[in-house]
């Protein structure tokens, strides 16, 4: 998997600036935030220039005089008091108003990637890991909170910058000159820093991650490293990755404490002695006066000021570009499942009968999975499908499911075109049980019923009976409103099972399509699993996917398959007598048996 | 405070750095006096009509030297404290690692990964914020507020010193009390966060349920409630975080304000000339960053010192394993003689094991069969010493188990757990984890004992594939396979098979079991399992229930038997 900074450099500057340009767009969408932050700076800039010019004015023309009045002192006090709590009210305004619109503009992006992700189709996730679409829609995101950031410094940079350097301007020309002049070694110092500190700090977090991940492993795999004595070498391991991070925060600290801020002090200084020395040379010319110095040397100071946070925020900036281009990926993407041609719930799907007409399926760009198949099931009845792993059984399922969309043929339910169906009638009627039980944080009632507000709690304790669930949830302490956390093992991996099946049957589907898991299980819980499905089965039409053939020993009809072709269809008792595939596999099984 | 205290120990080992960062920030202190000071003699200067070449020259010259001063000091401080703090930080993460190393069982189960995790990031990094920022904060502070006011005391006024800075206290209570709340808000935006990754996760994975039920847009609305509830909270963080900065500058324009109010007074009665101000405004700024690092200090000492707590307290937990001094004896075609009178888990209430006794002859093969939880795979974790308080004797080859070097042991042992783990390595590396000197000849020979040679060479890097977390996923069977070559390429006297074969299809288990008996060098072999298929040909069988033996014998004796064995034997027949 590339690195970040390795994505970031494969990206031309026009694709960089089109990624800022389009999340820049999604600012757009909280403008009056942003607006409202600009306006505050703007204050908060200007009271910064008048703030330092009304001390000059005081100490010119009052503080010079012998005697001055009680009242003039108070009243200018409270001018600057006034001054100072417009400009505190303004800063407040500029960061809270920017963060603000920031969060908000982050989290419609996160819902836009979450919505999106709910209309791809499976292929995205069967070849995308779930770990890395998580990573996008949180982590990404936060990234571009900070690349926010950038902006929100730069602003405030920026309009400091200008507005001090006009402050100067207007009081001496010359002595702003002089300043200015340090801009361009200000921003090669930035250009500098940036460079050196960007890959140093990647390599920082790359070593950091590594150490993570090493003390994660080990502790996961403790067992097998203290049964092979192997403690010493993995902490010699260790001790590397831990030196190398030692090396890289100390190259960080060394790079931070000569190119960050001891160097924007070291160019101020410089600066503030080149101005100093411009008003000197003016002493000849005329007066120079006390307040003057004051205002420009504090003007000076807000020059270079925001130079150092604006350098700090800078490595967010590449993270923010790679973290837009990952996520408008997903926005843009395609992919999305097959679809319906009919939009309205007109009930179609009643008794559950399949046929599959000359059906072949090849995926994108690849060789062709399925290859003119042909059968009937009629409603109520059980066909089971058997074959080698690569023969084209899941592959079936998926089409059947509308996960994928197939080439050729024709699949009808109840006589009608799978395409034409209505969505939510398809996934009503159809019901998928997957051996691989998988639950949800929430308690039991919301696990079987989900989100679907139709199904009573009465109906989940039908369900729940009807797969022999109902008899341990009334062991537990809190029922069906136990919660269930699908981290933890509180319940057996049966007991597990059986309430995924109670979801799909609480639906109450018409047809039953059941994928069976390869690994074994204890037969106590095989048992009871057996025994539930073969209720589930009864009243409606049932596809399954077996892998081991004592589960479909009693459907109506097996079909064979083999790469992709149907080689032998019929009972298992006249498959037996063919003496072919199926009885070969039956062989096969029945002779580790014994 | 207290903290400090406890961390002596490293800032005793590092005195010279520590001491030479603080001398140096004593220098940058002293440097930072001058500019104010300097600025002021200017402005009198201007003012009295006394600025000539040679005072321009001798202030600019000053300013000059107090600025690369300040470079270099700076430079020098950063160095030596920042660089303190990066080295609290690797020892502790040294210390943690290696005692996580040598812990046993019931420590990984107190202690759940995600908190042992925390111990290594978090609290470590809290606690080397003590040795850095926390260190640089009580010294500067006391070092630069210290010497900013001595100096405008000396060089200004100390009336007008004590009444400007009253405000300033203020600024050290505002930044402890904002820092406090912050911190707790940004913890709540912290679970949010977390809650709403595991959300994405949960949607993410469990995709194929949603979908088939139908109900991906309430899967999104639900989404939408939890980021509106995240938008709340970091709304507030937001706000708190917004404050710091104006408060600060109100502050100090308090500061600016008495200033103004007193000090015109003294300039009226000519007590200090305006220069004399424009440097003392100038200090006033020199203070700004102690009262705040003052304020932020109590929040760094007092995280610190929780998590530094907490890290000690693991690494002051004792483990269960030992080893006892007597321990230069060696094994050689070693029989098992296994007799417990009663073992109970050192937290549990009742014994898991009663009165189970068994001997195993070198060579030969022994199958343990049992319901789940009835005591299996204690027995094996008794032979791999994992907790050595029991009432009974193991003795293996002639002497008490406890009496060898762990080493010793457990290099005869080769042991094949339940859930196969593989390292973030190549497959050959994972093979040869035991000892990484195992050429490629050795391993790939235990790779075809176990059967996983030709899947491995399908691969598309061979033995060079990277496995585990962070390279490709193999099947749950070929973990297994590969775990089992683990186990073999060390040549172990006694293999323990702990159902090992569960995801192992019929036919590979056979070949696996033929393999073993013909091709590996003699060994002992214990073999537990679900399939009674798997022991039926162990040279006895035991079955447990309940920590207890009831049944033994050889395969076709207890299928003759009344009991769980026939029974189970029926029954799993039927499942084919």
């Amino acid at each position: 998997m590339e690195t970040t900074q390795q994505k970031y450099q494969s990206l031309t500057t026009k694709e960089q600036l089109h990624i800022v340009h389009r999340l820049l767009g999604f600012a757009a969408q909280y403008r009056q935030s942003f607006l409202l932050s600009m306006v505050a700076v703007l204050v908060q800039s200007v009271m910064n220039m008048l703030l330092p010019r009304f001390l000059q004015h005081y100490m010119d023309t009052y503080l010079v005089r012998t005697t001055l009045a009680e009242k003039i002192i108070i009243v200018s006090a409270a001018f600057y008091l006034l001054g100072v709590i417009i400009r505190s009210a303004a800063q407040f305004t500029t960061t809270f108003a920017f963060n603000m619109g920031s969060e908000y503009m982050l989290e419609s992006l996160r819902r836009a990637l979450f919505a999106k992700l709910h209309r791809l189709g499976m292929s995205y996730f069967d070849r995308t890991p779930a770990g890395s679409i998580v990573s996008r829609v949180n982590n990404d995101t936060a990234s571009i909170a900070d690349f926010m950031q950038v902006f929100l410094s730069g602003m405030v940079g920026i309009f400091a910058i200008v507005t001090a350097f006009i402050a100067m301007w207007l009081t001496d020309r010359t002595a702003a000159l002089a300043v200015l002049a340090f801009l361009p070694l200000l921003i090669l110092s930035i250009w500098v820093y940036s460079k050196y500190s960007s890959s140093a700090y990647r390599y920082m977090r790359q070593k950091l991650s590594e150490i993570n991940t090493r003390i994660s492993e080990t502790i996961q795999g403790i067992e097998i490293i203290q049964n092979f004595r192997q403690q010493p070498r993995i902490r010699q391991e260790f001790e590397q990755t831990n030196q190398e991070y030692l090396q890289s925060r100390r190259s960080m600290i060394k790079i931070n404490s000569l190119l960050l801020s001891p160097i924007v002090n070291l160019l101020y200084t410089l600066a503030l002695i080149a101005a100093l020395y411009v008003l000197g040379l003016h002493t000849h010319l005329g007066l120079l006066q006390a307040g003057m110095i004051y205002a420009f040397t504090t003007y000076i100071s807000q020059f270079f000021n925001p130079i150092t946070n604006m350098m700090d925020n800078l490595s967010f900036f590449q993270d923010g570009v790679v973290a837009g281009y990952r996520s408008f990926k997903i926005l843009d993407s395609q992919e999305y499942g097959p679809q319906q041609t009919v939009a309205d719930n007109t009930p179609c799907i009643t008794a559950g009968a399949i046929e599959f007409r000359h059906v072949s399926f090849a995926y994108p760009n690849g060789p062709e999975v399925l290859h003119d198949i042909s059968f009937k099931v009629p409603a109520g009845a059980s066909l089971g499908i058997v074959g080698h792993t690569g023969s084209g059984k899941s592959t079936l399922i998926n089409i059947m499911l509308r996960f994928y969309e197939y080439g050729q043929g024709q699949i009808l339910i109840d006589g009608h075109d799978l395409r034409q169906i209505p969505q939510a009638q398809l996934r009503q009627k159809i019901g998928l049980v997957l051996q691989d039980s998988y639950l949800f944080y929430g308690d039991i009632n919301f696990n079987i019923r989900l989100y679907n507000q139709n199904i009573s709690d009465r109906q989940i304790q039908a369900a729940a009976q009807l797969v022999d669930a109902d008899e341990f949830i009334q062991q537990l302490p809190q029922q069906y409103q136990t919660v269930i956390n699908p981290g933890g093992s509180s319940l057996s991996a049966g007991q597990r099972q059986l309430i995924s099946f109670a979801r799909t049957i609480a639906a109450d589907p018409k047809i039953l399509v059941l994928d069976e898991a390869t690994a074994n299980i204890d037969t106590e819980t095989e048992d009871l699993i057996q025994a539930s499905l073969k209720r589930m089965q009864q009243g409606r039409t049932t596809i399954a996917i077996a892998h081991r053939l004592s589960t479909i020993k009693h459907a109506n009809h097996i079909l064979v398959l083999d790469q992709g072709r149907i080689v032998e269809y019929g009972t298992h008792q006249s498959l037996l007598q063919q003496r072919g595939k199926y009885y070969e596999l039956y062989k096969l099984q029945e002779q580790d048996a014994i | 405070m207290g903290i400090f205290k406890k961390l002596w120990w490293f800032f005793y080992k590092q005195k010279r750095r520590y001491l030479i960062g603080i001398l140096f920030l004593f220098l940058t202190a002293l440097s930072n006096l001058i500019i104010p000071r300097a600025i002021g003699q200017f402005a009198d200067w201007a003012n009295q009509r006394q600025l000539t070449a040679g005072h321009l020259g001798q202030l600019l010259g000053i300013i000059l030297a107090a600025g690369l001063g300040q470079y270099i000091f700076r430079y020098a401080w950063r160095n030596q404290i920042w660089g303190g703090a990066a080295d609290l930080e690797r020892q502790l993460r040294s210390q943690l690692f290696w005692h996580y190393l040598n812990m046993d069982d019931t420590f990984f189960q107190r202690h759940r990964i995600g908190d042992l995790m925390a111990r290594c990031t978090n609290d470590i990094t809290a606690v080397q914020n003590v040795a850095g920022i926390g260190i640089l904060t009580f010294a500067d502070s006391i070092i630069t507020g210290g010497t900013t006011i001595i100096a405008m005391i000396l060089f200004v006024d100390w009336k007008l010193t004590l009444i400007a800075i009253i405000p300033l206290p203020f600024l050290a209570l505002m930044a402890a009390v904002l820092g406090r709340l912050l911190h707790q808000r940004f913890a709540q935006a912290q679970a949010a966060f977390s809650q709403l990754s595991n959300k994405t996760q949960e949607s993410m994975t469990g995709i194929k349920v949603i979908k088939t039920l139908g109900q991906e847009t309430e899967d999104i609305a639900d989404f939408n409630q939890q980021v509106d509830r995240t938008i709340a909270i970091n709304r507030q963080v937001n706000f708190i975080d917004a404050l710091f900065d104006p408060t600060t500058g109100f502050i100090i324009g308090l500061t600016f304000v008495i200033t103004i109010l007193y000090g015109s007074h003294l300039i009226l009665q000519q007590v200090i000339t305006i220069g004399q101000l424009i440097a003392f405004v100038g200090y006033i700024n020199n203070l700004v960053w102690p009262m705040f690092a003052i304020g932020r200090l109590f929040n760094v000492l007092e995280r610190g010192n929780a998590s530094y707590d907490r890290i000690q307290s693991i690494l002051h937990e004792p483990s269960l394993i030992a080893e006892h001094p007597n321990a230069n004896l060696s094994l050689n075609r070693p029989d098992l003689d296994f007799n417990i009178q009663s073992f109970t888990y050192p937290d549990g209430q009742q014994p898991v094991l009663s009165k189970v006794q068994f001997t195993l002859p070198f060579g030969q093969t022994l199958g343990i069969v049992g319901r789940v939880g009835s005591g299996k795979s204690t027995i094996v974790k008794l032979l791999l010493r994992r907790f050595d308080q029991y009432q009974g004797l193991i003795k293996i080859g002639g002497h008490d188990i406890r009496s060898y070097s762990l080493d010793t042991l457990l290099q005869t042992i080769g042991y094949v757990p339940q859930t196969s783990f593989l390292f973030s390595t190549t497959v050959q590396n994972n093979i040869r984890f035991g000892d990484y000197a195992t050429n490629q000849q050795q391993v790939q020979k235990a790779a075809q004992l176990g059967d996983i040679d030709q899947d491995i060479q399908n691969l598309t890097d061979g033995y060079q594939t990277l496995v585990g977390e962070r390279g490709i996923s193999l099947s749950g069977g070929q973990k297994q396979r590969v775990s089992i070559a683990r186990a073999l390429v060390k040549q172990p006297q006694i293999l323990i098979l702990d159902d090992s074969t569960s995801a192992v299809d019929a036919k590979t288990e056979v070949e696996i079991t033929h393999n073993l008996r013909t091709n590996a060098p003699k060994q002992s072999t214990i073999i537990i399992s679900q399939r009674l298929r798997s022991v039926m040909d162990a040279d006895q069988i035991i079955v447990l229930e309940a920590g207890q033996i009831i049944q033994r014998g050889k395969h076709v004796d207890l299928i003759q038997q009344p009991g769980w064995y026939a029974d189970m034997w029926q029954r799993q027949q039927m499942n084919y």
